[in-house]
């Protein structure tokens, strides 16, 4: 494929300005098996412009930042950062042209002072090659005070709140006075609140002159702090916009493209919602500090319920949460019509409550172990004859779950951790129903699986719904709520912001309101608003 | 981040990867009872007596004083834990139970079972250190070392505690159909941990929560109570072991059993069960055990320096490790 040289070369507000670009890619692809990541991407940042980078996951973003930050190289094109083209010298190269990069995860040592981290690597000396602490302390308090923040430096970073932690991770990546600074999603981990701090300082640090990367998906923060958007999807840049002239559903539309309506049209669920039927599980404004403040929700028999939020709004720690891993701040819990304030994983599991966790292999298998012993791990009661297990009825109840589930194995004997990712998750569901349980609560559970058997987790998590257990299907990726869920509820700031059912089910309008950004101009903050 | 990960595995590779994977647990074993047919061989030939009925009963006699507690030790081991205080727990119930017998006045069958009640409670309460408090297991059982050394040595004035005359301790000290009874509690003790580790749930629950104690937890296995257990259980090995030990000397002694731990858990490691937790076999321990026991006799019988027998024992538990550690990482799961 030719580079696109017609395709206009996205301008910021700072060309206007008449300065050169601090950072230019040119009909830049990167290519990864079997896909095309980045499609001849024409990109340049301006000094002092803050430019958001929009996408869905697997837009073509993290892709964009890794060329930016030299970790990658281009297959084609050409990268440069202030006039000179990187070579494929790696980050180094790159951050000596004056790149820095904020990841999203912090590599913060918990355990050191703020000063030690903020010289991580670099630590002063003087005489004898000894460490200057006192030097140390007011470089890195002046370097903090300049992004608005005080605290003491000789705290450990562990010991200050999240925000703080990332106001370090920025700071440091100042310390070397770079010419672009890219953030990737630096407010997903924080709690609405504490978002501020970071915004505040983000421009800040672009009134000195430096451009500014900005990855977040969180609209209204973009809207304050960004000049321009620049969109991806499907690994190429559909356009940059000015953030104030857009409109929230234009930015979403242009995010989604046609290729939404497409899979929206698709093999979506078409059985009647299930809100008839009895509830099984109701929570009622549980509170899960930071991230959740009050959610209450109910689901009812035989029904998927979806929950979808962006990264970072606190689904994960609400499932885990009701699963009874984590004791909430507050809240009511009723499971099959018993009410509860306070309950753990045994008490969950005893009521018939499954959970499959989002980090299958830390969380949910045992990987030595064999598939069957894996399988009937949370009820053993049943394979057993006396008080020993009977190794042919642990077998037995394992290959029955295994043909249902389609979990492809030679043998049930086989140690689980040498499936798939796919059949590792299909096990880990087999678990609960070889319990016996009758919700089902998954965490992210089509993460890290083949298409294919996306599919079947799909297909199987259908036929256990007709069969009448009751399904919280927890997921970060849009498009597959769509072709599972009966109802979809949205958690942002903190709470229960919009439900969807039926039709209503959409890629577009669960994305538009998890994005919403307070104008509510997008936010289908009601029952039944589509897009 | 931006797509999402293939983890596609095609069932030929998952097979190929499954036989790998049990060609080596079966190289570990053979290849230890090979080790133990050479060491039969070499001592044999070389060392005068060894295979005389006498010597070899005395390798069991021998075997038992670290088989029983290794037996313990290896689902400790398994479930990701350390005990490293079975030496002083064993000099401890020594003592107890000639105390008891004697100047406290239990009598003996009292004397016996609180011995090994107050063992268990001792194991007990490290293994509630480590399960409710987070505890690093070896530093629980380190205050736990060194407690009862001093303990036990405090109690008998650093003297030998002489055991009464009685019948039992005369059984304990002899032999059933020829073989020492310490080494018929030792099997006898081997079979039950046998069936417990690869039959029963409680044992399963071992193995799952060495593997992966959050899954475990996920999956409604009682993993605080199931690790306190296993140090109770630690402990009662060590008290019987303690009783079958001041029988077979006719005293309680606070100095005996140094570096019995050392023993123990170099059996467990040389039998392959991997310090990491989650897997390991109580038959591989037996081999271990039986491997340690051979060389500990044969440096003695070979007239080698005592203190070179120490260095000589270092050194391979360090070699058995490692070539544990390399057999490992070729077969590392790919997952």
């Amino acid at each position: 494929m030719a580079s696109n040289n017609d395709r206009p070369v996205a301008r910021g507000a700072g060309s206007e300005r008449g300065s050169d670009p601090v950072a230019r890619t040119r009909g830049a692809v990167r290519r990864y098996p079997g896909v095309l990541a980045l499609d001849h991407v024409d990109f340049e940042v301006h000094p002092g412009e803050v430019r958001a980078l929009l996408g869905k996951n697997g837009a073509g973003k993290s892709t964009l930042i890794r060329l930016l930050s030299g970790v990658e190289k281009a297959d084609e094109g050409t990268v440069e950062i202030a006039g000179t083209a990187l070579t494929g010298g790696g980050s180094r190269e790159a951050s000596q042209l004056g790149v820095a990069t904020v990841y999203q995860e912090l590599s913060l040592i918990p355990q050191l002072s703020v000063a030690e981290n903020y010289h991580l690597g670099a630590l002063p000396t003087g005489r004898g090659g000894l460490v200057r602490t006192a030097h140390m302390k007011d470089a890195a308090d002046a370097a903090l005070a300049e992004l608005g923040v005080r605290v003491d430096p000789g705290t450990p970073v562990g010991a200050l709140p999240v925000a703080e932690q990332q106001m370090v991770e920025i700071a440091r990546a100042l310390r070397g006075s770079p010419k672009l600074l890219i953030l990737d999603e630096p407010t997903s981990s924080l709690a609405a609140a504490a978002v501020d701090v970071v915004l505040q300082a983000v421009t800040r640090i672009a009134a000195t002159g430096v451009a500014i990367i900005y990855v977040s998906h969180r609209l209204n923060e973009i809207r304050q702090i960004a000049d321009t958007a620049s969109v991806m999807r499907d690994g190429r840049l559909v356009e940059t916009v000015g953030t104030k002239g857009a409109s929230s559903d234009d930015i979403v539309s242009l995010m989604l493209g046609d290729a939404a309506s497409a899979t929206e049209a698709t093999a979506r669920r078409t059985s009647a919602p299930a809100t008839d039927r009895p509830v099984v599980l109701s929570v009622r404004e549980l509170a899960v500090p930071p991230k959740v403040r009050e959610a209450t929700f109910d689901l009812h028999e035989g029904e998927i319920l979806g929950i979808a939020g962006v990264l970072g709004s606190g689904r994960s720690e609400l499932l885990r949460s009701i699963a009874g891993l984590q004791p909430p701040a507050s809240g009511t819990l009723t499971v099959f019509g018993e009410r509860l304030r306070r309950w753990s994983v045994r008490d969950m599991i005893r009521r018939g409550v499954g959970f499959t966790p989002e980090e299958r292999k830390t969380d949910g298998i045992v990987p030595l172990l064999g598939v069957d012993e894996n399988i009937v791990l949370a009820d053993r009661s049943s394979v057993r004859r006396g008080p020993l297990l009977s190794g042919r009825r642990q077998r037995a109840a394992a290959a029955k779950l295994v043909s249902a589930l389609s979990v492809r194995t030679p043998d049930v004997g086989v140690p689980v951790g040498a499936l798939s990712g796919g059949n590792q998750q299909k096990a880990v569901i087999a678990r609960w129903l070889h319990r016996g349980s009758r919700i089902l609560l998954l965490d992210e559970p089509t993460r890290g699986v083949d298409v294919q058997a996306k599919a079947q987790i799909y297909e199987l998590v259908r036929k256990l719904a007709d069969d009448g257990v009751s399904i919280v299907f927890v997921s970060n990726e849009l498009e597959e709520l769509p072709l599972v869920c009966s109802r979809v509820v949205v958690l942002r700031d903190g709470a229960i912001a919009a439900e969807l059912t039926g039709a209503d089910i959409t890629e577009s309008a669960i994305f538009a309101a998890t994005l919403a950004d307070g104008t509510g101009s997008a936010a289908a903050s009601t029952t039944g608003e589509s897009q | 981040m931006s797509s999402t990960a293939q983890t596609q595995t095609t069932p030929a590779e998952v097979q190929r990867h499954v036989r790998r994977l049990s060609l080596s647990r079966g190289v570990n074993e053979l290849g230890l009872l090979a080790a133990i047919i050479v060491l039969y061989i070499v001592l044999g030939a070389k060392a005068g007596g060894f295979l005389t009925s006498g010597n070899q009963l005395g390798i069991l006699r021998d075997a038992a004083q670290i088989g029983i507690a290794a037996w313990g030790m290896t689902l400790v081991i398994i479930a990701g834990d350390i005990d490293i205080s079975i030496g002083p727990a064993v000099a401890f119930g020594s003592v107890m139970v000639a105390k008891g017998a004697t100047s406290w006045g239990l009598g003996v069958p009292l004397a016996v079972i609180v011995t090994l009640l107050i063992g268990a409670a001792i194991g007990a309460f490290a293994g509630y250190l480590r399960a409710r408090f987070n505890v690093p297991s070896f530093i629980a059982t380190l205050g736990v070392y060194s407690a009862l050394r001093g303990l036990a040595q405090f109690i008998s004035n650093a003297l030998p505690v002489p055991l009464p005359d009685s019948g039992f301790f005369d059984f304990l000290a002899g032999s059933v159909a020829g073989v020492p009874t310490p080494a018929v509690v030792m099997i006898l003790l081997l079979v039950v941990f046998l069936v417990i580790a690869l039959k029963t749930p409680y044992g399963r629950a071992v193995y799952a929560l060495g593997g992966n104690p959050r899954a475990a937890e996920l999956a409604g296995i009682p993993v605080k109570r199931i690790r306190i257990s296993l140090f109770a259980v630690n402990g009662l090995l060590a008290a019987i072991t303690g009783v079958l030990l001041a029988a077979r000397l006719g005293s309680g002694n606070g100095g005996s059993a140094m570096g019995l731990e050392f023993d123990v858990i170099a059996a467990v490691v040389i039998g392959g069960t991997a310090l990491a937790g989650g897997s390991g076999s109580i038959l591989a321990t037996a081999l271990g055990v039986i491997f340690i026991t051979l060389i500990g006799n044969g440096l003695v019988l070979l007239g080698v320096n005592q203190f070179l027998q120490d260095v000589v024992r270092g050194v391979i538990i360090v070699l058995a490790v490692l070539v544990n550690v390399l057999l490992g990482r070729r077969n590392r799961l790919t997952s």
